[in-house]
C-alpha cells in the first residue's frame, strides 16, 4: 500500500525543483525552455491538489496550464519573429 | 481548537509543510523576477509565483480552497493574456518608430500549414460533444470544456478572417454573462430561499463567460497560424 504522504512530498519536491529549474536551470536563456520548465512545477502542484481531493480545481488547473502554455508560446514566437530581445 | 473535528488528522498535518513549500516557491520565483531583465522572461516567471499562491490557498484543504483556486486561475490566465498582448504591441510600436526600415515590419510568424485529414473531418463531431458536455456541466469547468470545443473547431477550420461584428458580439455576450453572475450572487444573499435559481444564474453566466474567452483565444491563434 502506497502511503498518501508519498504523493504529497513528491508533489512538494517536484514543485520546488521545477521552480528552481525555471529560475536558474540549464538553458533558461531560451524562453521556450523556461516555459517547458514551468510544467514540472505544475505537475507538482497537480499532485498537491490530488492529495487534498480538489477535483474541480485539479481539472481546471490542467486546462488553464495548457491554455497559458499556448498563450506564452504564441507570444514568444511573435516576439522572436519581430526580432525582439527575448 | 482552531482545526474543526471533521478535518482528518493527515490533512491537518499537511498544512505546515504546504505553507512552507508555497513560501519557498514564492521566494524562488520573486528572486528570479528581481534578477531577470527581459520582459518575456519575467512574464514566464510570474507563472511560478502564481503556482506558489495556488499551493498556499490549497493548503486550507476544504471546499473553501477549491472555491478560491478557480478565481485565482482565471485571474492568472487573464493577466498573462493581457501582459503578453501589451508586450507584443509595444514591440510593434518600437519597430514602427525606427527611422531606418531595415527590419521587416511583418509581425506575423511564417506560414504554417497543418494539412491533416483529421482536422477537416473530426472537429464538427468532437466540438459538438465537448460543447454539449460543457453546457451540461455548467460553471467554470463546463466553460473550460465548451471553450476547448470552440477552440478546436476554430483552429481546425479552413476559413479565416472573423468579421469584427462577431468579436463585438462575443464581448457583448461576456458582459451579459457577468450581469447574470452578479445578479445571481446578489440574489443568493438577499433571498436565500431562491438559492437554486441564483446558483443556476451564476453557473450559466460563468459557462458563457469562460467559453467565449477561450473561443477568443482560438480566434487569435487561428489568425496567426492558419495563414497561407
Amino acid at each position: 500500500m502506497i502511503e498518501v504522504d508519498l504523493f504529497f512530498y513528491t508533489g512538494c519536491i517536484l514543485a520546488i525543483l521545477g521552480s528552481l529549474a525555471t529560475v536558474a536551470g540549464p538553458g533558461v536563456k531560451d524562453p521556450i525552455v523556461r516555459t517547458f520548465n514551468t510544467e514540472i512545477a505544475a505537475i507538482g502542484v497537480s499532485l498537491i491538489f490530488l492529495i487534498y481531493n480538489h477535483t474541480l480545481a485539479l481539472m481546471t488547473f490542467v486546462a488553464a496550464t495548457a491554455v497559458i502554455t499556448l498563450v506564452l508560446l504564441r507570444t514568444i514566437t511573435r516576439l522572436e519573429e519581430m526580432g525582439a530581445d527575448v | 481548537m482552531l482545526v474543526p473535528d471533521f478535518v482528518p488528522a493527515i490533512i491537518a498535518s499537511f498544512y505546515i509543510p504546504a505553507v512552507y513549500v508555497g513560501i519557498i516557491i514564492a521566494f524562488i520565483g520573486l528572486m528570479g523576477i528581481a534578477i531577470e531583465k527581459r520582459d518575456i522572461q519575467i512574464l514566464i516567471l510570474t507563472d511560478i509565483v502564481g503556482l506558489a499562491m495556488l499551493i498556499i490557498v490549497a493548503a486550507t484543504g476544504t471546499d473553501l480552497a477549491e472555491a478560491l483556486i478557480l478565481p485565482g486561475l482565471v485571474v492568472e490566465l487573464a493577466e498573462i493574456l493581457a501582459i503578453s498582448e501589451i508586450l507584443v504591441s509595444r514591440e510593434m510600436r518600437k519597430i514602427e518608430s525606427k527611422s531606418d526600415k531595415e527590419i521587416q515590419t511583418s509581425v506575423l510568424p511564417l506560414p504554417l500549414t497543418l494539412d491533416m485529414e483529421i482536422m477537416t473531418t473530426a472537429p464538427n463531431f468532437i466540438a459538438l460533444i465537448m460543447i454539449g458536455f460543457g453546457i451540461f456541466l455548467t460553471g467554470f469547468t463546463g466553460g473550460a470544456v465548451a471553450g476547448g470545443g470552440i477552440l478546436l473547431y476554430i483552429i481546425s477550420r479552413k476559413s479565416r478572417g472573423l468579421p469584427i461584428a462577431i468579436i463585438d458580439g462575443i464581448s457583448g455576450v461576456s458582459g451579459i454573462a457577468w450581469c447574470l453572475w452578479i445578479v445571481g450572487f446578489v440574489l443568493f444573499f438577499i433571498t436565500p430561499e431562491l438559492w437554486l435559481l441564483s446558483l443556476f444564474m451564476a453557473a450559466c453566466g460563468l459557462v458563457l463567460k469562460v467559453a467565449s474567452k477561450i473561443g477568443l483565444i482560438g480566434t487569435m491563434m487561428r489568425e496567426e497560424y492558419k495563414r497561407e
